[in-house]
C-alpha cells in the first residue's frame, strides 16, 4: 500500500440482514484526483462511503485511509458531506460553523479566519447572524459546503453532492472542487447521474448491484470502449446497417448512425464493406458517453439492470 | 473518548439551550408560579375572615341563643390573636314555614341567591344521633365548620354537666386537649420539627421529580431533532456516537444545574423571605434547609438524571418524530412515577421495608432515597449501596443506549419494531450481519 493512494479498499463486503449491500469491493483512490463512485440508486455507494467514514463497520475486508486504518487523526483530515445532510435549524450560521469546526478540532482562531474567508467567497456575510431557519435552501447548501471544508481536509468525500442543488450552486461547487484538486487534494464523490461524473472525474469506479463493474481512469476507459464505436453518415436504412456483418447495435443520433461493433470485428474491413455497398458521406470514431460505457460494462459483467440508469 | 470533541458538543447543547426564551421563561415563571401559589394560599387563609351569614332553624327551641353567644365569644378571642383571621358570624333564626322540607327548600334558594352563606338545622332527632346538618355551597370552609362544630359540642357538654348537677368549671377542664410536640432525633442531637422541614423536603422532592421529566424529555427531543434535521450523520463523521450521546447528556444536565442555581438565587432573594414570614406566623415554624439536604438533592438529581437520560436516549434513537417515540417514552415515565407512587409510604415510615426496598431499586431510588435522607437518617451503607447500584445501572443503560443509538441514528424512514431494536443491541461489528431495516443504503 503506497502513499500515492489516499483511500484503499480491499475485498470489502457488507451485509444488512440477508441483503448483500457491498460485495467484495476493492478500489484505490489516487492522490490528487477526482474519483467518482458511480452507479444507480441502491448499488451500495452510500454504504461504501459510510464504511470509509467508519460510520458502519464492514463485515470483511480492509479499508485504509492515508495508509492506515481510519483513526481520530485521519478522521480530522476528511471532509464529509453525506447524502442525508442538514443543519441545526435554530442555530445561528456563525455559531453553527464554529461548532462544526470545533468537532474537527480546528482552533477557534483558525476557524475565525477561515469562516471569514469562505463567507465572503460564498456571499453569506449578511446571513452570519441569522438563524439557519431563516436561510433559503440554496444558502443552507452553501453553509453545509463551508462546514465540509472548514478544516481544510486532505480528502473530500461527497455523497450525491449535487442532488437538490440549484444550478448556480452546482456551478459554484464544481469550481471549488476543481480548485481543490489543483491544490493536490483528493475528492471522492458518488452520484447516480453519470453526465455530472463525466465532466468532473479523473478516475471512476462503477458499481452495480453491490459489485464493482469497472474501475480506472476515465481517459483510458473511453479509449478502451471507443474501439467498437463508429459515427457514420451513410445512405442506408437502419435495417441495412444492422444487417452488416459484425454490427452489434445501431442508433440514430443527430442524423448520424452510432454503430457499435461486436468485439473482435475488424474496423477497416467493416468500413471497406460498408463503402462497397452504400454511399458513405462521413465517418469518425465516436467517443463513448459514460453511460454507454456503463451499460456495456454491466452487460459484459452479466449484471444487467432491471432498472434503467436515471 | 476525545474530550475536546465532547466538550464542543457539551458547549453547543448548553449555550443553545441557555439562549432560548423557553429556558428563561421556565427559570422565571416557576418561582413566580410557586410564589403566586403560596401567596394565594396565604391570602385565602387570611380571607377566611369576613361575614359569614348563616340561617339557623332551631327545632329544639333552646340552642340558638347559646350558639350565637358561643360564636361571638370565639370571634372575640380570635380578634385578639389577629383581626384579619376572625370569622364574623351573622346568625339569623328562621322559623319553620310549613314542614321541614319546604323550609329547607326556601333556604336552599336563599343560599343559591347568595342572600345567606349557609343554613343549619338543629333537629332534636338528629342531635340524639350526634348529628347536626349544615348546608352550604362549599363544604370545605374548614375553619368555619370547625368553629361551628366545636361551638355546638361545647354547648352540649355544658348542658350535660349542668344536667348532672356538676360544677360548671368542669366544662373548661374537660375541653382541654394535649398538644403532641414532635422532635426529630439526629446523630447530633434533637430539634423541634413543626412541619416546615417536611414541607421543604417535599418541595425539593417534587422539584426533583418534575426536573427529571423536563430534562429527560429534552434529551429525547434533542436526539430526535438531530435525526429529523438530518444533521446527525454530519456529526458522527467527526464525533463518535457515544461521544455525541455523552456530550448531549452532560450539556443538558448542566442546563438543569444552571436552572437550579437561578431558582436558588431567586428564592433566596425574593420568595423565601415572604414564605418564611408567612410560615413563621403559621404554626409550622420557619423552613430550615440544611446543607445536607441540598447535598443529597444534588447527588440524587445527578445520579437520577444520568440514569433517566440514558433511558430517554435509547428510546429516542430509533425514531424520527416525537410521536413515534411517545409510546416507549412511557417506560422512563413510569420509572419516575414509581418514586411518586411510593412517597406516601416513605413519608409514613422512612425506615420501613417499603422505603428501603424502593430506595435501593435503581429506577425509583433517586426520588425515594432523597426523601428518606430528608425525613430521617438512613444508614450510610444503604446510601452507599443505593449510589453504587444507581451508577452501575446507569453504566448498563448507557451501554444499551449507545448500542441502540449507533444504529438508530442512521435509520430513516420505516419505524423499527421492538424485535428489530433488540437485534441492534445484539449486533457487534465484525460478528454476523448488521440487522436490516428498510432504507439503509
Amino acid at each position: 500500500m503506497s502513499m500515492d493512494h489516499t483511500i484503499e479498499l480491499k475485498n470489502v463486503s457488507k451485509f444488512f440482514g440477508k441483503f448483500r449491500a457491498v460485495d467484495d469491493l476493492s478500489f484505490d483512490v489516487p492522490r490528487g484526483t477526482v474519483f467518482g463512485l458511480l452507479g444507480p440508486n441502491g448499488a451500495g455507494k452510500t454504504t461504501t462511503i459510510r464504511m470509509i467514514m467508519n460510520i458502519t463497520a464492514p463485515d470483511s475486508g480492509q479499508i485504509r485511509i492515508l495508509g492506515k486504518p481510519l483513526d481520530r487523526a485521519t478522521q480530522n483530515q476528511i471532509g464529509y458531506l453525506p447524502e442525508e445532510r442538514g443543519l441545526y435549524r435554530r442555530m445561528k450560521v456563525m455559531d453553527h460553523l464554529y461548532f462544526l469546526a470545533a468537532i474537527k478540532e480546528v482552533p477557534r482562531e483558525t476557524a475565525r479566519s477561515r469562516i471569514a474567508d469562505w463567507v465572503d467567497k460564498m456571499e453569506l456575510r449578511p446571513w452570519l447572524n441569522k438563524k439557519v431557519d431563516a436561510l433559503s435552501k440554496g444558502m443552507q447548501q452553501k453553509v453545509q459546503f463551508i462546514a465540509t471544508i472548514i478544516h481544510d481536509p486532505e480528502i473530500l468525500i461527497l455523497d450525491e453532492v449535487f442532488s437538490g442543488l440549484d444550478p448556480i450552486n452546482t456551478a459554484l461547487i464544481k469550481d471549488y472542487l476543481l480548485d481543490f484538486r489543483s491544490r493536490g487534494k483528493t475528492i471522492v464523490f458518488s452520484t447516480h447521474v453519470l453526465e455530472q461524473a463525466e465532466k468532473l472525474c479523473d478516475e471512476i469506479c462503477l458499481v452495480s448491484k453491490s459489485r464493482k463493474v469497472l474501475e480506472g481512469s476515465l481517459k483510458d476507459l473511453k479509449r478502451r470502449f471507443s474501439q467498437g464505436l463508429l459515427r457514420l453518415s451513410v445512405g442506408a436504412s437502419p435495417a441495412d446497417v444492422l444487417a452488416m456483418p459484425g454490427v452489434a447495435s445501431c442508433q440514430m443520433m443527430n442524423g448520424f448512425y452510432i454503430v457499435s461493433l461486436n468485439p473482435g470485428t475488424d474496423r477497416r474491413a467493416f468500413l471497406r464493406q460498408m463503402m462497397d455497398r452504400y454511399e458513405v458521406a462521413a465517418f469518425s470514431d465516436k467517443e463513448p458517453e459514460l453511460e454507454e460505457i456503463y451499460l456495456s460494462a454491466v452487460k459484459a459483467a452479466g449484471l444487467e439492470e432491471t432498472r434503467t440508469v436515471d | 473518548m476525545n474530550w475536546k470533541k465532547i466538550f464542543a458538543v457539551v458547549r453547543r447543547e448548553y449555550v443553545e439551550r441557555i439562549r432560548t426564551k423557553a429556558f428563561w421563561i421556565g427559570t422565571l415563571a416557576i418561582p413566580i408560579l410557586l410564589m403566586g401559589f403560596i401567596g394565594i394560599q396565604i391570602a385565602v387563609a387570611r380571607r377566611a375572615g369576613g361575614d359569614h351569614r348563616v340561617a339557623v332553624v332551631d327545632l329544639t327551641g333552646n340552642l340558638f341563643v347559646p350558639l350565637s353567644e358561643q360564636l361571638a365569644e370565639s370571634e372575640a378571642k380570635q380578634k385578639k390573636e389577629g383581626p384579619s383571621k376572625a370569622i364574623h358570624w351573622v346568625l339569623e333564626q328562621r322559623p319553620l314555614t310549613g314542614d321541614l322540607a319546604t323550609t329547607k327548600e326556601a333556604l336552599r334558594k336563599e343560599v343559591v341567591a347568595k342572600k345567606i352563606n349557609a343554613y343549619l338545622i338543629l333537629d332534636p332527632a338528629q342531635l340524639a344521633k350526634d348529628r347536626v346538618e349544615y348546608y352550604s355551597t362549599t363544604v370545605s370552609e374548614f375553619a368555619a365548620m370547625n368553629q361551628l362544630e366545636s361551638a355546638v359540642n361545647h354547648i352540649r357538654l355544658r348542658r350535660k354537666i349542668a344536667d348532672r348537677g356538676l360544677p360548671g368549671a368542669l366544662a373548661a377542664d374537660l375541653e382541654r386537649r394535649i398538644d403532641l410536640k414532635a422532635f426529630r432525633v439526629t446523630a447530633t442531637g434533637t430539634a423541634e420539627e413543626k412541619g416546615a422541614g417536611i414541607i421543604a423536603a417535599l418541595v425539593f422532592f417534587f422539584l426533583m421529580y418534575s426536573t427529571f421529566f423536563m430534562y429527560g424529555y429534552q434529551v429525547m427531543r434533542g436526539v430526535i431533532e438531530e435525526k429529523s434535521n438530518r444533521i446527525v450523520e454530519v456529526i458522527v463523521a467527526s464525533v463518535r456516537p457515544t461521544e455525541l450521546m455523552l456530550g448531549k447528556i452532560l450539556g443538558i444536565g448542566l442546563v438543569g444545574l444552571t436552572q437550579y442555581a437561578a431558582w436558588s438565587l431567586i428564592a433566596a432573594n425574593l420568595s423565601l423571605p415572604g414564605i418564611a414570614t408567612a410560615m413563621a406566623s403559621s404554626e409550622m415554624g420557619v423552613p430550615r434547609i440544611p446543607a445536607s439536604m441540598v447535598g443529597f438533592f444534588l447527588l440524587f438529581f445527578l445520579l437520577g438524571y444520568f440514569l433517566y437520560a440514558s433511558v430517554y436516549t435509547a428510546i429516542a434513537a430509533p425514531f424520527n418524530t416525537d410521536q413515534e417515540a411517545h409510546q416507549l417514552a412511557m417506560i422512563p415515565m413510569f420509572m419516575i412515577l414509581g418514586g411518586i407512587a411510593v412517597y406516601p409510604a416513605v413519608m409514613n415510615n422512612p425506615s420501613g421495608g417499603i422505603a428501603v426496598f424502593f430506595s435501593l431499586l435503581p429506577f425509583t431510588a433517586p426520588l425515594t432515597m432523597f426523601l428518606r435522607t430528608a425525613l430521617s437518617e438512613p444508614p450510610a451503607w444503604q446510601i452507599l449501596v443505593c449510589a453504587v447500584l444507581l451508577v452501575a445501572t446507569t453504566i448498563g443503560m448507557a451501554w444499551l443506549a449507545g448500542r441502540i443509538y449507533r444504529i438508530g441514528i442512521l435509520m430513516y424512514g420505516k419505524k423499527p419494531t421492538i424485535p428489530e431494536i433488540v437485534r441492534w443491541i445484539r449486533y457487534t461489528p465484525g460478528k454476523g450481519a448488521q440487522p436490516a431495516v428498510a432504507e439503509t443504503t
